[in-house]
């Protein structure tokens, strides 16, 4: 079992590492670095330090702000009651303005902090998303990190912005809350008549559960051959060595076809960046395209047949 | 010492992790399946066995105190300001007395409805409702039977020996919704008892047991053609609803619905009918027969917006799909309780407390307005 | 077929469990072994069933073609072939070959001489899928609770089993299943995102620290600390991904093997625990 690598059992504690050199113009690096202990069993003991500078500190603002109207409005709608304020903590929300100002200025207290926060929130994670971008750069890294926390934005901004506006309607949004975020996902599958049967849904599902299949896959083949040193992905990618040729040869033997060291991770970044751009497509599409998904399965020949059970009912509604 | 959190955070772990183990209501195997659709559709009703035993001790029928003699002078002729029964014998009539205590004010007694000095008096504001709830029930047992069948109800099928039923409601908007600078929930985003203490918005019970909102948000085409307006919020409202109608049945949605299209009557169990009829004889009910009655009741019987409290699916099933699970208490009581007899309202303003000594309807000819309502209501097109 | 430049040296007998040498071959870049029999017998079988049980039903279009479950009145026992019985054999023929496949697996990892930890993680997908079809089954009393194989007759199953409980969404071993579904396709773009980033690094409009030049780990560490002042590191990231996978799987088997056996109610309610603690009044 000692070479199942499944822990760290050895925490050395030497110094700090303090990264690699900066470019001339950047800010200072700042927090005086930590070891955990708890952290040093999964990975790095280490913790710190970070760089903020202007936008991440900025966006920590921004961030900050949203968060605080969020949190606010909770509080008053619980008639600023702080005990009821957690015991209801999870049913709490800020909710997005009602349909009748569309994409109009609602009241502030109709929907309006919806809109303020939201403008501070999509400032924070534009600044943060810049700042994934600037910080690569600055290391001379590539930005597949940027693009992929892109698809991410994409998501939410299909969510928060663009379905909104297609929609002529604020409304639309998504409420910040824990249970009313869920209650709303619920009823758009269910407003729109199963979600289930929207193919980009589908794909996203796939897309989903297929990064998580390959991180398990690509995560337990490393884990594997980490006693032939495979973690050492990037030096194995340009100098394979044993455990590239072992890891490889795993998959090839199992399901005879097998990734490399690096299009493993071209294999990930794909899974993982298509699940919320289908994500995203397959909400776009629903109520401006398409109004009922489990009568567009119909339409489309997707809807398993079932034996007619019930023949008596009919809709009461008619010819009462 | 910065380790200091450790101690705290294990043992709120510990409480949080106990109150979970302990405090949830979990359920044990085995339990009881109910197969509703096709094999393999998942349309299961699960049903747990001792929530199950539990729930038929507390929804048994009561029988009748003694078999009344049919014959002998009528009611209206012993009796002065019977109203309601009084084509019953004396002997029915006093047994239906007895009962009624029974089921609605065992504790209280006679006087709960009585001015123990002048029976016939109507001074009592539950004197008045009792009479009006009296023509309810024959309402429904004579006008509602595609909902409650031949099996009926009596009082005691929403009493259960209790003066007020036990699952009412009446207006609430909660705290934090009026006129401040923050806070608004837009009805809904707090705890919900009515709709299974989801999130889901407080006002459906509002919107359609009492007001006649469309609960229908799908649309019928696959793509849109412009007409289906109704949004997340509206479907949350109308979710609300099922959501309430399932706790009050002890339920889950596919008790009445294929889910994978709730709209489409076609794959839709027969129950779905029952409680579309369900719907619009709660909304009968409400408006014909609890709200012109606001002006009888006192402060202690109204809601924290001050409107007098209302019926709702659970106000009969108690939890259980077929209240009483279906067994019939109305079959000893088909001639009192069974077909309505006097249709007419009284004018509720009138009434005093402590003097009125009569409250009749004002017009006995005039057309009942419960009936009307009903038609109203079957017409209603959601 | 061609060997990858390589493959000869590792081509080695030994490693099986089971058979000796007599299975210890490779047909084409397939490693055989006795395990890649069963697995061929299982999944052949199951196949060609599912496609008789196609040839029963009303269609072959591949997106409604299902296979259900029996009736709930057979319970445990077994159901005639076209009434359910198809299921329970080919439900039999999955467990069969995805086990087979976890145990060649092994084989393959002891042949190469690897760490255990892709047939480690599969079982807990075989584990996910046997709660969905044999625990909570029996824990219910019946096969009729199984999902049907079917493209969208399993989401219809998936719905329908959701809304017995009112709203799924409250389940808390969903939420955290969920959670962690998220939460893995987050780490792994970050991960894939990182490896292409420093092994790609890109050759125009890169001012500093020597553009084109392949990165070093160090640079990824400090990439990562520099963003949110966290690096797990290039052996930690795999740890972490590998227990965020498969807690999405096992919390997933969690959700609904609770639901029904543990659970009869909506789901909504179980917060009462929460909501109902002394702490409040």
């Amino acid at each position: 079992m000692e070479y199942q690598n499944i822990f760290t059992q050895i925490q050395v504690r030497g110094p700090v590492e303090a990264g690699i050199p900066l470019p001339r113009g950047d800010d200072e690096r700042i927090g005086k670095p930590i070891y955990n202990k708890l952290a040093g069993w999964m990975g790095y003991a280490q913790i710190g330090p970070i760089y903020l500078g202007f936008l991440g500190t900025a966006s920590l603002i921004a961030g900050t702000i949203w968060f605080v109207i969020v949190g606010m409005n909770m509080l008053a709608s619980v008639g600023w009651d702080p005990i009821q304020f957690i015991r209801q903590l999870f049913w709490l929300a800020l909710e997005p303005p009602p349909a009748k100002y569309g994409l109009g200025i609602p009241p502030l207290n109709e929907g309006g902090w919806y809109i303020i926060s939201s403008v501070f929130l999509l400032a924070a994670v534009l600044m943060w998303w810049a700042r994934v971008y600037i910080r690569a750069r600055a290391l001379g890294l590539g930005t597949h990190v940027f693009w992929a926390f892109g698809s991410a934005i994409f998501l939410f901004l299909c969510l928060g912005l663009f379905r909104p506006l297609m929609m002529g309607s604020w409304a639309e949004a998504v409420p910040y809350g824990i249970f009313p975020h869920l209650d709303w996902t619920a009823a758009f599958s269910i407003r729109y008549g199963n979600l289930y049967y929207n193919p980009f849904h589908c794909l996203s599902i796939a897309f989903l559960y297929g990064s998580v299949l390959l991180f398990a896959m690509h995560a337990a083949t490393i884990l594997a051959v980490t006693r032939y040193g495979g973690e050492r992905e990037v030096e194995q990618i340009t100098d394979r060595g044993t455990a590239s040729e072992r890891a490889a040869l795993f998959w090839r033997w199992t399901m005879g076809f097998n990734a490399t060291m690096e299009s493993i991770h071209r294999w990930a970044w794909w899974f993982a960046v298509l699940t919320p751009i289908t994500g995203g497509i397959g909400i776009l599409l629903t109520g401006t395209v398409v109004d009922n998904w489990y009568l567009w399965g119909m339409k489309h020949g997707l809807v398993a047949p079932l034996p007619d059970l019930w023949p008596t009912v009919v809709d009461p509604a008619i010819g009462g | 010492m910065n380790q200091l959190w450790i101690p705290f955070a294990a043992a709120g772990a510990v409480f949080v992790g106990a109150a979970i183990i302990f405090g949830a209501d979990w359920d044990t195997p085995p339990v009881d399946s109910v197969q509703i659709g096709y094999r393999g559709s998942g349309m299961v009703q699960v049903l747990d066995r001792e929530d199950q035993a539990a729930l038929k001790v507390a929804n048994a029928v009561l029988e009748p105190a003694y078999q009344p003699d049919p014959a002998g002078p009528r009611a209206n002729e012993v009796y002065q300001n019977v109203q309601v029964l009084g084509h019953l014998s004396e002997d029915e009539f006093n047994e239906l007395m007895f009962d009624i205590t029974q089921w609605v004010s065992p504790v209280e007694g006679c006087n709960y409805c009585h001015n123990p000095d002048d029976l016939a008096s109507d001074e009592v504001y539950t004197k008045v409702v009792s009479r009006r709830m009296l023509q309810m029930t024959q309402h429904i047992n004579e006008d509602w039977q595609p909902h409650v069948a031949q099996t009926g109800v009596t009082c005691y099928t929403c009493h259960r020996g209790q003066t007020l039923p036990a699952n009412v409601w009446a207006k609430d908007s909660g705290p934090g919704e009026k006129g401040r600078a923050v806070g608004w929930r837009g009805g809904q985003n707090i705890v919900n008892k009515l709709a299974a203490n989801t999130s889901l918005p407080t006002d459906a019970l509002e919107s359609y047991l009492l007001g006649e909102k469309n609960i229908r948000v799908h649309s019928l085409t696959a793509l849109p053609d412009g007409t289906n307006k109704n949004t997340v919020k509206e479907t949350e409202e109308s979710w609300a609803l099922m959501m309430h109608m399932s706790e009050s049945l002890g339920v889950g949605c596919i008790t009445c619905h294929n889910t994978r299209a709730f709209n489409d009557w076609d794959q839709s169990p027969t129950q779905r009918v029952t409680a579309w009829h369900g719907i619009r004889l709660t909304r009968d009910l409400n408006n014909a027969f609890m709200t012109p009655m606001e002006p009888v009741f006192p402060a202690n019987r109204k809601g924290p917006e001050g409107d007098v409290f209302k019926v709702s699916c659970n106000t009969c099933h108690n939890g259980v799909q077929k209240p009483m699970y279906g067994a019939s208490m109305l079959e000893n009581y088909v001639k009192s309780l069974g077909t309505q007899t006097e249709r007419g309202v009284p004018d509720f303003n009138l009434w005093k407390e402590g003097e009125t000594k009569v409250l009749a309807p004002t017009n006995t000819s005039s057309l009942a307005p419960a009936s009307g309502a009903e038609e109203k209501a079957l017409a209603s097109a959601d | 077929m061609a060997l990858l430049s390589f493959e000869r040296k590792y081509r080695v007998r030994g490693g099986t469990l089971i058979g000796g040498d007599l299975f210890d071959f490779w047909v084409g870049p397939f490693y055989v072994g006795f395990f890649g029999l069963t697995t061929v017998f299982f999944a052949g079988l199951g196949t060609a069933l599912m496609a008789y049980g196609a040839a029963l039903g009303p269609t072959w279009n591949i997106w409604r073609i299902s296979i259900a479950p029996p009736d709930l009145s057979y319970g445990l026992g077994l159901a005639p072939l076209a009434e359910g019985g198809l299921w329970q054999i080919i439900t039999i023929c999955a467990i069969g070959a995805f086990v087979s496949w976890a145990l060649r697996e092994v084989e393959i990892c002891r042949k190469l001489g690897m760490g255990f930890h892709v047939p480690a993680a599969f079982a807990v997908a075989i584990f996910a899928y046997v709660t969905l079809v044999v625990i909570r089954p029996i824990l219910m009393g019946a096969w009729g609770h199984g999902f049907p194989y079917g493209i969208f007759s399993h989401l219809d199953w998936v719905s329908n089993v959701g809304y017995q409980y009112l709203h799924f969404h409250y389940n808390p071993a969903h939420m955290l299943a969920v959670t962690l579904f998220f939460t893995t396709t987050m780490a792994l773009a970050m991960h894939g995102g990182l490896i292409l980033s420093a092994s790609n690094p890109g050759r125009d409009g890169t001012l500093y620290n020597n553009p084109n030049e392949v990165k070093s780990p160090e640079h990824e560490d400090t990439f990562f600390r520099d963003i949110i002042g966290y690096s797990v590191g290039t052996l930690g990231i795999h740890r972490l991904g590998l227990v965020l996978a498969l807690n999405a799987g096992f919390w997933s088997a969690v959700c609904i093997v609770i639901s029904g056996p543990l659970w009869n109610k909506g789901w909504p309610e179980w917060w009462n625990w929460w909501l109902d603690l002394p702490i409040w009044s």
